[in-house]
Formats: structure tokens, C-alpha cells, sequence
């Protein structure tokens, strides 16, 4: 099997190459002032198991194709989830007739192969032991999460996937630009809550991805653990006394939370459109000097690595934000031309924020406040425009004096996160990887409104 | 030969259970904002879901080629993934209730209008749109209209006696606008989806007069105020209704939660709500037209109906597929749904709604001393334990009986069966208008929820002073 799902791959990849190049032709000929297509193909094995007991067995062999065409300045786009060549024909003339009844933009722009230099490859995203992983080993993998999740009969496991993932991606453009990958993934994602009698916890979910299968037993089963003792120790929840004040986000809320509104101000597409409040910020202080945040697309340990951006260019690490100073906004080709600036090689990113770690000792953190909630998860809506954040807190713990009262629930915070992010009391010293994704430390966060009983 | 005609031949020459399912998925998806057209994309997805049942286990795979070969390759791997599972530890050996299984050949309203419409029509109108929206106002800073259709073609059949097909059309728009003054910035939006064509989804009710509206909307509301937080007795519009009924309740009594032991596990006949509320999810459009999650069977092959989950206050229904109706004992509800080929069936939700009563709203408004009507559905999330959040786009303040001031969005939460118990009055005006986007449960799904506007207490997001 191992042989059968890498060659599977490799075979299909190079089909779809030549599938791409042909489509790339194809459109010239059609009168495509610039064209990209972008291709990928993946073979998945994936187990269900819902309600504790194994309810499905799956495997997946799939292509997708995307077609982007330039025509006197007008752009339109097509996609289809095989690589007929009739069909990719049909999806280029979709895409012309799309472009042409489009609005022009003269900023419209795809880089030339000097500008995206062929990447280099990233060896750790291919993991032949994960691709020869079959239904059987990974239900051996599945039956250790469930035992280690059920051990404790309080925990109603609503659903456990496990799933290995083997992939090639392409991209190429009609300027020459040429890239491709591939990749494995061994994944596993849980929900579930506690019932203990009448009492039912909070809903919570976990999982994550790693390229390779050594040691992957050994984080979800941690993982397992984890997951359980929180949700038995989230049942007969109350309400939070209400309070204006100092709030502790774990590194799963400062992602929920914080993240999204400091990616949305980076971000070169609002800063096109005037939505960035830190347009002509760079090199300035625009929150806590206690925040310093990089992209790292090419460390092993995260989900998101990859060798190259959504245009194609080469992925390179980047300070983002430095003691709470803007470095760079994120940029692809198009805002970059927009914004007269140079792309970050950022299109479809971040890739794998790191937040670094602060000072702050997480004990000393959590009693120095005579009330603290302490925020897991956040149910709820929040304005990047205007930075208005309102919604309930989940999986979330009120300490009194630095004990821990219980779980809470029917709590609602709310605030600014623009004040919160300027006012952040202290960053823990110890980091957490959130899903395997991203690194986020724990943040001591003031001026948020609690609002329970 | 029509596939479903090819997967009738298939499955006649294979032994036990099989499900074979055909889908084709053409959309097209605009979107235009500062003069710009951001998205232009015409998509097409299609292949064969193969889902066997062997020794009371579930082994699926699916195929993009939708040849004989490859499908009989795909009914192979999916007999093979089924064995490897019923010999496992932990296996569930599970059953299927028959229910009604669909022998019919549908085309829905407005499939061949919309297929036959030229593409430049669409575009042109949603650039349009976007067009007149920014130009609405001297305060508007960002205009915004998105368009999606989904022109579904699927062919079910089953070796125990579905044979169907359907073609279906689902196209969805919205706009939205911010709206500046002086570095403050308000938003407002507003869209509707319908399973029909274009002529349908623009006689849409919610579509009257969109762009005056949300620019009308975005600019008061760069002067108004939040609303003061806590527990307030509110009025809730068609639209938040069909979000409370959706995610408070409607996730909460989907059968496989139910077995997971969400908060309405073993309530059946129990009182939940107030006896104003009966509350029904519907594979059809009932009480009034313009709803999105219309199907005539589901990915089963079940027959959709109209399933009543709270009557007169007391939970009588989960809604199920038929898997979990053999457990339950009771018959399949039609709820069984899966977005793509190569997306195995899961319990879903449809139209979901509240049935109107006999209360005027003017009268609900006039009748109330101090309270808010809340209006225009946000995002919203609900728990096991039936803790519900959601975000609204605007509120008015009631007070003596008249609606004063326009007040900034609010996010509302609370405890799903506790709000209902609280229902004092529920209108006779009723609309569906919850019909763009997706429901978000490991797959995405074209749901649709309204209702009445409904009088109840709810607690209200504020700030701590």
C-alpha cells in the first residue's frame, strides 16, 4: 500500500502537470492575456467513530483544478474536480466568458518566474511512513484515542476522526512560473461533552495534524487525557460574578479572540480598501510592547507549512509584529501593486503564526487578581472594523483570590479589542501549539466587561 | 444513459445493502465591492458517493470519474472499508429503517430558468447593485453584493428500493455596507436565498427595497447607542427566530447529538417551551413561500416531510435518518444530507421554524412597556447543554408601547428551553429568512429557518461599567 498511495501521487501529480501545461497553451491560443492554473490530488483514509463505536470506514481519491484568466485587464475563474482535458477546455472559455463581462482593473497582475524563483522544497511534509498507512493500522490508532477518551464514563464522545492525507499541489502561470509539493498529514479531531446524570458539560472539541506517524500516538493520547479532564471538570457550571476588569485568555482564546483583528488590520487587502486602521503604521507601536508575533511558514512542527504562496512565490519566515511594532503588512501580488509595495509572498497566508512568549509566570498570573475568568473558547461575534467584541464564554473557569471556583456558564464578556490589546497586563513565559497550527502564549488581557450574575 | 438509469444497472447485479449516489454541482459565485469585481467563478464538481453496509457496518468511497468502471471499483472499496469495520472491536452493528424511500423524478422551480439565464445577466445585475449601494450615500465607505447559485443535479438508488432523482436550483445574495463618519464606522447588510430561480429569489420579501435600506440602516446607525446589557424582555424577528430555532433547538434534537446526550435527550413528551410554540423542521415550504432548504427526498432517499419537533410546548420529534430512526424505534425523517459525492450522509437540519400564533405584531409592540425589538440575524452558535449565542445586526428600543431609537447590533445568549418557556406572544406574520449561507456541522448545508416574531426574555451582551 505504501508503494501504491506514493506512486498513486507521483503518477497523478505528473498527469496533472501536463494537464496544467496544456490548459496554460490552451488558453493563450483562446486569447488569455495571462493565465494560472493551480491543481492538486489527494488520497484519503479516514474512520469515524460516533458515539464510542466505529460508524464508518472511508477512502478518497480525489483531483481539483483551478483556472484564473487576465483578459484586457478583467479576470474570471473556473474550477472542476477532474483533469479532462475536454473539460479544463470548457473551464477556460467559462473563465474568458466570465472576464469579459467583468470590471476592469488595472492592477490586476500575476508574477513572472524571476519574481517566483522555483522554492525550495520543504522535505518534511512528505512522510512515506504516513502514506503507507492503511484502514487497519489507523483503526488501531482510532481504537487507543477511544479508549483513552472513554476511560472516564462521564465523557459522552459525540465524534472521532482519525485520518492520513497524501497530496501533490501545483501552480503554474503562463509567465512561466512553475511550482509544486508534496505532502502528508496524519489527523485527528474529537467532540463530545460530560454527562453526569442530569448534569451536561459545555460542547469541546480538539484535534490536530502532523506530517509523520512517529510520536503521533504518543500527542494525541496527551491530548486525549487533556480533553477529558477538562470536560468532566466543566460540568455543574455557574454563573460568573460580573465584573469590568482583567480577563486570562488561555492560547486557544488569545487565537479566537486576539488573532483575527490583528490579521485583519496586517492585512493588504484592507489596507486597499481603507479598512486598516494601521495603513501607514509600519514601524510603529500599534499595540502591546508585550506582543511580538512571526509567520513561519517553514517550521516543521505546524500544519500550515508550505514552500510556496498562493501566487507561487518562495514562503519566507517574517516578523509581523515586534515588542508591539508593526513590521509588515501581508501582501500577494495584487494588493502589493494596489498598495505600491512589495508582495510578502503572503496569498492564502499566514502560514504558521508564532506568538513568542512574554515574561509572565502563569501561577503569579492567575492570583495576582482578586476575581479572574479565565477564557477558553469564545461563542460569538466580534467588528475587526470597529474592534467591538460581545459573545459567551466557553470552557471557562472563574478564580477567586487565585482559587478556582468552578466552571461558568450563561457568561457573557464583552469589549474593545483595540483597548485590550493596547492594555495587556502580562504574556505568560510558556507557549501552547494551538491545533498543531500555530503557537500562542497565554495573555493577562484588561478592560473586559463580564457579565454573569 | 441518465445516471441514474447507470447505478440502477450496478446495483441490480450486487448483493446486500448498497446506496449510490450521482451528484453534480454547477455554481457560480460573484463578488463586487469598490468598483471592483473580486469574484468571477464558474465551478463544476460531480462523482459517484458509494455507501455499503456489511455485517451492520458503513464502509464509503467515492469516485470523481463516473464511469462503470471506476463506480464498480468505488462499490468494491466501499464493501471492503465496510468489512474491515464490522470485524473491528467497538463496531457498531447497526440497522436501517425503511421509511418512505423516493421512486421520483423532480425538477425543481426555476432549475431551467436559472441554467438557461447568460451569465453576463447575473453579473451585470450584482455589479449593479453594488454600483447603486456605494453610491447611496455620501457616508458610505464600502459597498458590497455577493451572489451564489447552486444548480444541483442528484440521482439516489438504493438496493432497497429508492430510485430518484432531482434537479434543484439555489441562488443566494446579499449586500452589505459600511457606512463613516468622523472614524466611527457602522455596518448593515442584508440577503436572502431561495430554492427557485432568479425571478423567485428577487420577489424575495426581504429583498424589498435591499439597497435603501441597508444604506438607510449603515448610516443612522453611525449615531445610535448600544443597548444596556442584561435580561430583557424582547421581541425577535423572523429571521433571529429562525437562528434561535436553528442552532438553540434545531442542533440539539438532530438524532446523533441526541445520542451523544445533548440537553434534549430523553425529554420526549416533556413540556420545553411555552404552549404558544410549535416549532416543525420541513423538507418543503409550508406557511409561506421563499425558503431555501426545500428537498422532495434526502440523501437517502427518504421522502422529506414536515417533522414536528415541539408541539404546543411539548418536544415530540428528533430528527433523524435511518440509522438512527431503527434505534429510536420510529420512522426516518428525511434529515439525511451530504454536500458533496465524496461526503458521507449526516443528520441536517432543512427549513426549521416556528409556527405562527394569533398575536398582531403592532399589537406585541404596543403592549410592551420597556423592552427591544431585535432585528437582522448574525452569526450564532448553540451548545449541547443548550447554551446559545448569536449576533443580531440591529436592535430598536421599546419603550410605552412605541418603537424609539435605533440601537446599535447586540449579541443575544441564553438557555435554549428556558428562553421558550418564556414566550408570552406569538404573531400571525411570518417569513422565511435565514436562507443565505451554510450550517456549519463538518459539512456545509444549505439550511433555511423563520418564523413568526415571537415576545420572550433573553439576555442581552453589554458592557460593565
Amino acid at each position: 500500500m505504501s508503494t501504491s498511495t506514493k506512486d498513486t501521487i507521483l503518477s497523478l501529480g505528473k498527469k496533472l502537470e501536463a494537464a496544467a501545461l496544456d490548459t496554460l497553451a490552451y488558453a493563450q491560443k483562446q486569447s488569455a492575456d495571462r493565465s494560472k492554473v493551480t491543481a492538486s490530488c489527494k488520497v484519503e483514509k479516514r474512520l469515524v467513530v460516533e458515539n464510542k463505536q466505529f460508524s464508518l470506514a472511508n477512502t478518497l481519491e480525489t483531483q481539483k483544478v483551478g483556472i484564473g484568466v487576465h483578459k484586457d485587464q478583467k479576470k474570471g475563474s473556473a474550477s472542476l474536480n477532474n483533469y479532462d482535458q475536454k473539460g479544463l477546455r470548457q473551464s477556460v472559455d467559462d473563465a474568458l466568458a466570465l472576464a469579459k463581462f467583468s470590471v476592469p482593473d488595472e492592477y490586476l497582475t500575476m508574477p513572472d518566474s524571476k519574481l517566483a524563483t522555483t522554492a525550495k522544497p520543504l522535505p518534511f511534509m512528505w512522510n512515506d511512513r504516513t502514506s503507507s498507512i492503511g484502514l487497519g493500522e489507523l483503526q488501531e490508532f482510532a481504537q487507543a484515542m477511544l479508549a483513552s477518551l472513554t476511560k472516564d464514563k462521564r465523557v459522552a464522545l459525540d465524534r472521532l476522526e482519525v485520518s492520513t492525507t497524501s497530496m501533490w499541489h501545483g501552480l503554474y502561470n503562463s509567465l512561466g512560473v512553475s511550482q509544486s509539493e508534496t505532502q502528508t498529514s496524519l489527523s485527528w479531531s474529537f467532540m463530545g461533552m460530560a454527562v453526569d446524570g442530569q448534569d451536561v458539560s459545555g460542547f469541546d472539541y480538539d484535534g490536530r495534524s502532523v506530517y509523520g506517524w512517529d510520536g503521533a500516538l504518543d500527542i494525541a493520547l496527551k491530548q486525549c487525557e487533556e480533553f477529558s479532564e477538562k470536560i468532566i471538570k466543566n460540568l455543574r457550571p455557574q454563573k460568573s460574578p460580573s465584573y469590568k476588569g482583567p480577563v486570562l485568555f488561555t492560547p486557544r482564546a488569545v487565537e479566537e479572540i486576539l488573532l483575527g483583528t490583528i490579521l485583519y488590520h496586517m492585512s493588504g487587502a484592507s489596507v486597499m480598501d481603507g479598512k486598516s486602521q494601521w495603513n501607514e503604521k509600519i514601524n510603529s507601536e500599534v499595540i502591546s510592547k508585550l506582543l511580538t508575533l512571526n509567520d513561519e511558514p517553514h517550521l516543521a512542527r505546524f500544519s500550515g507549512a508550505t514552500s510556496f504562496d498562493g501566487d507561487g512565490l518562495p514562503t519566507v519566515a517574517r516578523s509581523l509584529l515586534k515588542d508591539g511594532v508593526l513590521m509588515t503588512h501581508l501582501h500577494d501580488c495584487y494588493t502589493a501593486k494596489r498598495c505600491k509595495a512589495s508582495s510578502t509572498a503572503s496569498s492564502g497566508g499566514p502560514f504558521a503564526l508564532v506568538m513568542k512568549p512574554g515574561q509572565g509566570d502563569l501561577k503569579t498570573m492567575m492570583n495576582a487578581r482578586s476575581e479572574l475568568l479565565v477564557v477558553d473558547r469564545f461563542s460569538g461575534n466580534i467588528d475587526p472594523i470597529k474592534g467591538d467584541f460581545s459573545g459567551v464564554a466557553k470552557s471557562s473557569r472563574y478564580f477567586k483570590n487565585g482559587a478556582d471556583q468552578g466552571a461558568v456558564s450563561e457568561t457573557m464578556i464583552a469589549g474593545n479589542l483595540f483597548e485590550c490589546l493596547r492594555q495587556i497586563l502580562a504574556v505568560s513565559s510558556i507557549t501552547e501549539d494551538v491545533s498543531g497550527a500555530m503557537q500562542m502564549p497565554w495573555a493577562l488581557v484588561d478592560q473586559v466587561s463580564v457579565t454573569g450574575n | 444513459m441518465p445516471m441514474k438509469q447507470i447505478l440502477s444497472e450496478l446495483i441490480r447485479k450486487e448483493a446486500g445493502y448498497l446506496e449510490l449516489r450521482w451528484h453534480k454541482r454547477t455554481s457560480n459565485s460573484f463578488l463586487a465591492t469598490k468598483g471592483r469585481v473580486d469574484v468571477a467563478n464558474h465551478s463544476l464538481t460531480e462523482g459517484v458517493g458509494v455507501r455499503a453496509l456489511v455485517d451492520g457496518s458503513w464502509g464509503f468511497a467515492a469516485t470523481a470519474d463516473v464511469s462503470e468502471a471506476a463506480i464498480k471499483r468505488a462499490i468494491e472499496q466501499a464493501k471492503a472499508n465496510a468489512g474491515l469495520l464490522a470485524k473491528a472491536k467497538g463496531a457498531h452493528h447497526l440497522e436501517l429503517r425503511k421509511g418512505k424511500l423516493s421512486t421520483k423524478d423532480f425538477t425543481g422551480e426555476g432549475f431551467i430558468e436559472l441554467s438557461n439565464m447568460p451569465i453576463a445577466d447575473k453579473l451585470g445585475k450584482i455589479i449593479e447593485l453594488e454600483h447603486q449601494l456605494a453610491k447611496s450615500s455620501s457616508r458610505m465607505h464600502t459597498a458590497r453584493a455577493r451572489y451564489t447559485e447552486y444548480l444541483e443535479e442528484k440521482a439516489i438508488v438504493t438496493s432497497d428500493g429508492a430510485n430518484c432523482s432531482f434537479q434543484i436550483a439555489q441562488p443566494e445574495i446579499s449586500l452589505s455596507a459600511i457606512a463613516e463618519k468622523d472614524g466611527q464606522r457602522a455596518t448593515s447588510n442584508k440577503g436572502a436565498g431561495v430554492s427557485g430561480g432568479w425571478t423567485c429569489l428577487f420577489k424575495h420579501p426581504t429583498l424589498d427595497h435591499m439597497v435603501d435600506d441597508i444604506a438607510k440602516t449603515s448610516v443612522d446607525l453611525l449615531d445610535a447607542k448600544y443597548p444596556e446589557g442584561g435580561r430583557k424582555k424582547v421581541i425577535l424577528a423572523p429571521a433571529v427566530v429562525g437562528l434561535l430555532c436553528h442552532e438553540a433547538i434545531g442542533h440539539t434534537v438532530e438524532a446523533d447529538f441526541v445520542k451523544a446526550g445533548s440537553v434534549a435527550a430523553g425529554k420526549i413528551g416533556q413540556d420545553v417551551a411555552s404552549r404558544l410554540v410549535t416549532m416543525a423542521d420541513s423538507g418543503h415550504e409550508t406557511i409561506a413561500g421563499y425558503a431555501v432548504g426545500n428537498l422532495p427526498f434526502d440523501d437517502e432517499g427518504v421522502e422529506t416531510e414536515n417533522t414536528v419537533i415541539i408541539k404546543d410546548g411539548k418536544l415530540v420529534s428528533y430528527l433523524h435518518n435511518r440509522e438512527s430512526a431503527a434505534e429510536f424505534g420510529v420512522n426516518p425523517t428525511g434529515n439525511a444530507r451530504a454536500w458533496l459525492f465524496s461526503d458521507e450522509p449526516l443528520i441536517r437540519m432543512r427549513n426549521t421554524y416556528i409556527v405562527p400564533g394569533t398575536s398582531k405584531l403592532s399589537d406585541m409592540i404596543a403592549s410592551l412597556d420597556d423592552g427591544y425589538l431585535i432585528e437582522g440575524a448574525g452569526s450564532g452558535q448553540a451548545d449541547s447543554n443548550g447554551e446559545f449565542m448569536f449576533g443580531c445586526g440591529h436592535v430598536w428600543q421599546i419603550k410605552n408601547g412605541k418603537k424609539t431609537a435605533l440601537l446599535r447590533e447586540a449579541t443575544l445568549s441564553g438557555i435554549a428551553f428556558d428562553v421558550l418557556k418564556t414566550v408570552d406572544a406569538v404573531s400571525s406574520e411570518f417569513q422565511w429568512d435565514l436562507g443565505t449561507g451554510h450550517c456549519g456541522k463538518g459539512q456545509p448545508a444549505k439550511v433555511d429557518a423563520g418564523g413568526p416574531y415571537i415576545r420572550c426574555e433573553i439576555n442581552i451582551g453589554g458592557r460593565q461599567q
